[in-house]
């Protein structure tokens, strides 16, 4: 599927929680360069998938590789951003993005260089010194961005960052990641449940279905890069998330069905 | 700024005259000898502003009355302490001179072997209070095995232990610290636990992803997310802990602020007594002022978070 070499090697990963199993079966490849938008009805275990493949979380089954590593703990080089943000309330926006790299012992002059050129590119300068709660919530995930950015990781991993978002500021985020993704094109786990946004951010887009899920479908997106707002407008786009739409809704449907066997 | 200052001033007098007015009024309503007004009938200025509030209530003061200011600087300064000063501090250096000084005034001898007990009981207090409600925080077998039992200490009153306390340790020095340090560990042990369960798992979480070690966890995210609530703990803790002080003064081997207490009222020394109380008072208010300012300048994100 995609050309280049695998980073993240997934293979018949599976997860319980006591007799409750929650993905089985799961064997994926994700690139280099590639962005892979990980789409599903609520509660089929996606974000847990996110959080095994970082380590967060221990699997049962199978398992996970990142550069040829097996997976046990969070690796370095592998960063996370969160749907909740998880920023410090008690550091300013600068310690916040200085965070991931205080931790992995970066020396002083480095984190004095990077941090405000992170704090750049997310949009955030002149806000170095604020705390997270004098900020909007758009503005915490950008800072959010640059403290998993900082860090110069080769995978990141998304957990629906703009599920906490309003729509249009959602919109607006979804073009900075893609501009920020450009400028340093590695691997990107995208977690979300928004069809539009799985298409616009993938490569490729992989749907789990099914108690206990599993990956059903995977639906290779060929729209070019550099996407913009142009993308949205064009007819393959509207296209793909037909196709995408088509191929959740059977499942949505189902799911409504039992809840409502009216 | 200068307007604010003004006006913060005005406030701070307002109150101070608010305190003596009903401090004086009281106290010549119910003229006796238990009650001992701020300036007292002793001096001609003072007469005159006692007669006028007595009148006030169609009464007159007909024997001079000492009052509680001007006892507490008469204690303060009861012995030559100045000459005490210079007897030493000429020799031995200045910090010897107020040493002997202190030594020589009955009154700050007393507060300051009070504030000896109260230092080292609030240390203890707040060193294992923190220490043991953040470990709680991620220990939750610990937190299983102790909580009920905090609660139902932290409910007990602990004058109540006192006679125990006596019993076993005896009434020296280090019964008497244990005594503070009981009255004060419960609320800040209790609010520090509180707020270690409050910790949100996404803070523990986004640590771990960033690769966390354990003692960076602490330092990074527990103390810091904890702290506030044990500086509330401790504010509550000052209190009591100064209540535990003077329990102990007056129950275990009478000693400092609490001895004085006990003697000053024995002599039907009202304005004794209240002098030795102001002092207290004076220190908890202090100390919980400080605390206070301490939490609004360093946990400002706190108020703005919940």
């Amino acid at each position: 599927m995609s050309a280049n070499a695998a980073r993240i090697t997934i293979s018949g990963l599976g997860k319980s929680y006591g007799s409750l199993n929650v993905f089985r079966d799961i064997n994926l490849q994700v690139g280099d360069i590639e962005i892979v938008s990980i789409l599903g009805p609520s509660g089929c275990g996606k974000t847990t998938l996110l959080r095994a493949i970082d380590g967060l979380l221990p699997y049962d089954e199978g398992e996970v590789r990142i550069e040829g590593q097996l997976v046990r703990e969070p690796l370095p080089g592998v960063a996370m951003v969160f749907q909740h943000f998880g920023l410090f309330p008690w550091k300013t926006v600068a310690r916040n993005v200085a965070y991931g790299l205080e931790l992995a012992r970066a020396p002083k002059a480095e984190i004095r260089e990077k941090v405000p050129y992170f704090i750049e590119l997310v949009g955030l300068k002149g806000f170095e010194d604020c705390y997270p709660y004098e900020l909007s919530g758009g503005m915490q995930q950008r800072c959010g961005f640059a403290r998993a950015l900082a860090t110069e990781p080769n995978v990141l991993l998304m957990d629906e960052p703009f599920g906490a978002i309003d729509a249009q500021t959602r919109e607006i985020l979804q073009f900075e990641l893609l501009r920020i993704w450009n400028m340093r094109r590695t691997s990107m786990v995208f977690v979300t449940h928004s069809i539009e946004e799985a298409v616009l951010m993938g490569d490729r887009v992989i749907i789990l279905k099914g108690r206990p899920s599993t990956i059903s479908d995977v639906i290779a997106i060929d729209l070019p890069r550099p996407r913009s707002r142009e993308t949205l407008q064009s007819p393959r786009f509207a296209q793909l998330r037909e196709q995408v739409w088509a191929t959740l809704v059977d499942d949505v449907k189902r799911a409504e069905f039992v809840l409502n066997p009216a | 700024m200068n307007a604010l200052m003004s006006h913060r001033w005005s406030q701070v007098l307002l109150s101070i005259f608010t305190g003596l007015m009903i401090w004086e009024i009281a106290g010549w309503q119910f003229n006796s000898a238990f009650f001992a007004p701020v300036l007292g009938s002793d001096t001609p200025f003072a007469n005159a502003i006692a007669q006028w509030i007595a009148g006030l209530f169609g009464k007159t003061i007909a024997e001079p009355h000492p009052g509680t200011v001007p006892k507490l600087i008469s204690m303060l300064a009861a012995a030559d302490m100045r000459e005490a000063f210079w007897e030493v501090a000429g020799e031995q250096g200045w910090i010897a001179g107020v040493q002997r000084a202190v030594e020589a005034s009955t009154l700050l001898k007393a507060v300051s072997e009070s504030i000896m007990l109260f230092i080292t009981g609030l240390a203890l207090a707040l060193l294992i209070g923190l220490f043991l409600g953040m470990a709680m925080a991620r220990l939750p077998n610990l937190r299983i095995a102790l909580e009920h039992y905090i609660l139902a200490l932290y409910s007990t009153p602990m004058a109540a232990l006192i006679p125990f306390i006596l019993a076993i340790f005896g009434f020296e020095f280090w019964p008497k610290v244990l005594v503070v340090f009981l009255f004060a560990l419960f609320p800040i042990l209790y609010n520090t636990l509180e707020g270690a369960r409050s910790l949100k798992p996404e803070y523990v979480e986004v640590s771990k992803a960033f690769r966390s070690s354990e003692w960076r966890l602490w330092t990074d995210i527990i103390i810091p997310y904890t702290l506030p609530f044990g500086l509330t703990g401790l504010r509550q803790g000052i209190a009591r802990a100064l209540v535990g002080m003077v329990a102990s003064e007056i129950l275990l081997n009478p000693a400092g602020i609490g001895d004085v207490l006990v003697s000053r009222s024995q002599a039907f020394d009202m304005a004794g007594v209240l002098a030795a109380i102001t002092i207290v008072t004076v220190l908890g208010a202090t100390l919980m002022a400080s605390v206070r300012g301490f939490e609004n300048r360093y946990v400002k994100w706190r108020n703005a978070v919940r």
